[in-house]
């Protein structure tokens, strides 16, 4: 399966390169639907699934679409994120845009892990920097992997600049990924400036990520839209077991505003920082999370609500600075800690 | 007529033909003027839009040669050494000139000379006189003795011992003149005969490669503009081809029928010289000056200089017409938004050595430059150790960091309980630090509040979302109480 998925990869690269040189486009048959080459989940599709894509040169990859790592939230986008689209993900409120910032970096770790040494572009309105705060690559590259000479921000005075700019950027395929972050509902951002970016990102093969912060869903060309806000994040986990009161991993909270599959879900993701990949919770709240009816739109995420709710008390912060008592293992767990200890 | 104050009376500076038929003079007072004639009409002087002006016309005599010098507040000098033969011969470029400047609404006086004392001479003392190479002493001989450029101190002791020429003080020995009036008269004298050289200060620098197109149609389309652009620049490619180089600095200058110039310069981050690049940066650069400029009844000469050049490295395209370097991608891309947003339109963060949050990291304009700006390692020095688990860092950081109101914390140095961000409450459930980050005390002054020290803390709140705050100052330690930011949030 591996070697003939490399050769496919192989043939695919080499009859791009001929049809670039003769200056035709490749046309061919694509199997997109639950049949990625990557994961070795659900490899077999539904013969209804396959589907005839025309595509420009460059965007004739073998794997379009991007696994996120997670299996439950890849069936539901029906392989993953598509590589060559435009994604739309949305935060309700500003005050969320560390978390949907931080989960389109981690898409985007994703997308450097196989595209090596190539830049990402953020390109933001003047507004959103001021309200959101101004990415910071100290920690871009601690919490996903993303040097800081791999950046490059844009920062537009108005809608319009960042719109041109983002167009610009899109048709690129020398940049890894765009990230376009704008806030609220603007007009000028409707269904055709949508089309427009993904229509260029289609023909350029790089994903161009909308980051709407504070933003109502509306109508668009983007095939994904996701919905994310921040979740409760785990205790630290030390070799004595879960630090109480530490803030461990990032967390996020998705739900699929609109997918290809059109399948409704919630999932509660973390990032893991050292291994570039994500995880989902499996916690006791969220086995059941996925909702029967989907969500209805512009009332509050549900998840946001129920993070509420701590399996861990909060901390007197006596806790915080002396957490070594906080956090007594159990003396079954002792002997273990202390073990290695001694090795060391 | 327009005065100007001298001392303490206003006086005549400048005035014209009618105010001259009323006998009237410059440097005369305007209360005499005013005696004699009740009824002239006095503007006050206006030095720098008078400057303004005569920089508007320096600029479009950029039209005949690259050096153009100003003379004092009326008077420009054009070194057109090597450029006549492109107007057809010296006669028919002094007409041009003189023609032009007459049909933009100026009356100009204009002399050619082979030295520019005596041009200055003939413009101002003949008017429209051609100077053939030799013949500067028979010019100067008849006029006054204010042709030579002197101070009016040298000039009124010269008179009062009845040299009153040019040509007499030229007859006059050297030597006593010399003694007498100070070197300046013999050195004046020996510029515009030509003994000295003299050389005139351009006001702008040369550009070492300049194209340019006079057309009998003048263009008023952008579009045109654009075009006219990469047919200059392909003409420009075969120069730069010749040097082996490629512009770094680019300016289009449009002059404009009535006299108006626009220039539009623009920088690119590696040596480009093909022209439809070229093309492509103007047109960003002029879909953002749209506004700006005035086509006006069209321009009849546009020119394109390469103000700065640099080596240029050619690269083999494969057959696919790509070029392995996909940087060359990068910074055209930037070049194109620069040319469109601005210098500071693309930012590219640089890691620096502090350990102040802010100055961590600088977002600087896009650059092909060096790309590490930290030294090499030397091999012999001892290397701070590294920290195994580097201390968390926010994903976004506000520029200023916010005040933020905190009722209460739980422990005098611990974090709050709950606090009040942008007019809306937030509860803390979980908290992680402080982590202190000293002020550098070698930037800052030692009584600025800011050069107290800070205890960051990383908090959650109950909605799962987590920002960084920090307290300046310590609680009960100084008179001034300690307050709290909001700097940062994580993912």
């Amino acid at each position: 399966m591996a070697i003939s998925a490399v050769a496919r990869e192989t043939v695919f690269a080499l009859r791009r390169q001929i049809a670039k040189i003769e200056g035709t486009l490749p046309e061919r048959l694509q199997a997109p639907a639950g049949a990625p080459l990557d994961t070795d989940g659900s490899a077999d599709a539904a013969p209804s699934d396959l589907t005839i894509v025309r595509r420009g040169l460059a965007a004739a990859l073998p794997d379009a679409f991007l696994p996120v790592g997670v299996e439950r939230l890849d069936a539901a986008l029906g392989g993953g994120l598509p590589k060559a689209a435009l994604s739309e993900i949305h935060g309700l409120e500003t005050r969320e845009a560390g978390a949907v910032a931080g989960f389109a970096l981690s898409l985007t770790s994703l997308i450097l892990k196989q595209a090596h040494g190539l830049p990402v572009l953020w390109i933001g309105t003047t507004e959103i920097f001021r309200e959101a705060g101004f990415p910071y690559a100290r920690g871009l590259q601690a919490s996903f992997g993303i040097a800081p000479e791999q950046l490059l921000f844009s920062e537009a005075p108005k809608l319009v600049d960042a719109l041109w700019v983002a167009e610009e950027a899109a048709r690129m395929t020398a940049l890894a990924a765009v990230i376009l972050e704008i806030r609220g509902n603007p007009q000028r951002l409707d269904l055709t400036a949508t089309r427009r970016l993904h229509a260029r990102a289609a023909s350029a093969g790089r994903p161009v990520f909308l980051l709407r912060q504070a933003a109502e869903p509306e109508p668009t060309a983007a095939p994904v839209r996701l919905i994310v806000s921040s979740a409760p994040a785990v205790p630290r986990v030390t070799v004595a077991g879960p630090l109480a009161g530490s803030i461990g991993r990032p967390a996020f909270t998705i739900a699929i505003g609109k997918s290809r599959t059109a399948l409704p879900g919630q999932f509660t993701l973390e990032w893991n920082p050292d291994e570039r990949a994500f995880d989902e919770r499996r916690g006791q709240r969220t086995e059941n999370s996925v909702p029967v009816v989907s969500l209805p739109r512009g009332r509050k995420d549900p998840a946001a609500a129920s993070g509420a709710v701590l399996a861990f008390p909060a901390p007197r912060s006596s806790d915080v600075g002396s957490s070594a008592t906080g956090g007594q293992p159990p003396p079954g767990q002792r002997a273990a800690h202390f073990g290695p200890r001694r090795a060391g | 007529m327009v005065s100007h104050r001298q001392g303490n009376a206003q006086r005549i500076s400048a005035l014209d033909e009618r105010a001259e038929a009323l006998h009237l003079k410059r440097d005369m007072g305007i209360a005499d003027a005013r005696a004699m004639h009740p009824c002239i009409d006095i503007v006050e002087a206006d030095p720098e839009a008078d400057r303004r002006l005569l920089e508007g016309l320096a600029d479009w005599c950029d039209r005949y040669t690259p050096l153009v010098a100003l003379d004092g507040v009326d008077g420009l000098f054009l070194d057109v050494t090597g450029c006549t033969h492109l107007f057809g011969g010296e006669r028919a470029m002094l007409d041009d000139i003189l023609s032009r400047f007459f049909h933009q609404g100026f009356d100009v006086r204009a002399g050619l000379a082979p030295t520019p004392g005596a041009a200055w001479a003939a413009a101002r003392f003949c008017g429209d006189r051609i100077v053939g190479s030799g013949e500067e002493e028979a010019l100067l001989a008849p006029l006054p003795l204010a042709a030579l450029r002197i101070a009016p101190e040298t000039r009124a002791s010269l008179e009062s011992v009845g040299l009153r020429t040019a040509g007499a003080v030229m007859a006059a020995p050297r030597a006593p003149l010399a003694r007498r009036f100070g070197a300046s008269l013999l050195l004046r004298l020996d510029q515009a005969l030509g003994h000295l050289d003299e050389a005139i200060s351009p006001r702008l620098p040369v550009a070492p490669l300049s194209v340019e197109r006079h057309l009998v149609e003048p263009v008023t389309l952008t579009e045109d503009i654009e075009r006219l652009v990469g047919l200059l620049a392909t003409t420009l490619k075969t120069d730069l081809e010749r040097r082996g180089e490629g512009a770094r600095s680019l300016a289009l200058l449009l002059f404009r029928v009535d006299g108006a110039v626009s220039r539009i310069a623009l920088g690119t981050s590696r040596p480009m010289r093909d022209p439809r690049l070229i093309q492509k940066l103007f047109h960003e650069r002029l879909a953002a000056l749209e506004q700006d400029i005035d086509a006006g009844y069209g321009f009849d000469l546009v020119r394109l200089s390469v103000l700065a050049a640099a080596a240029f490295d050619m690269a083999q395209a494969d057959l696919t017409g790509e070029v392995a370097d996909d940087g060359a991608d990068i910074a055209l891309f930037a070049d194109r938004i620069r040319a469109r947003l601005g210098e500071g339109a693309v930012l590219r963060p640089v890691a620096f050595e502090s350990h102040l949050p802010e100055r961590a990291v600088a977002n600087i304009p896009f650059t092909e430059a060096p790309r590490r700006i930290t030294p090499p390692r030397k091999p012999g020095k001892v290397q701070a150790p590294k920290t195994i688990f580097p201390p968390e860092r926010p994903i976004r950081l506000f520029r200023a960091p916010e005040p933020i109101e905190v009722p209460a914390t739980e422990m005098p140095e611990g974090p709050p309980r709950n606090f009040r961000w942008r007019r809306a409450l937030y509860r803390v459930t979980r908290a992680e630090g402080p982590e202190r980050i000293a002020a550098e005390w070698w930037r800052e002054a030692p009584g600025d509040p800011s050069a107290s020290s800070r205890d960051y803390f990383r908090i959650e709140d109950a909605d799962g979302r987590r920002y960084w705050l920090y307290r300046q100052g310590l609680y009960g330690g100084s008179q001034v109480a300690p307050r709290w930011f909001m700097h940062g949030v994580f993912a």
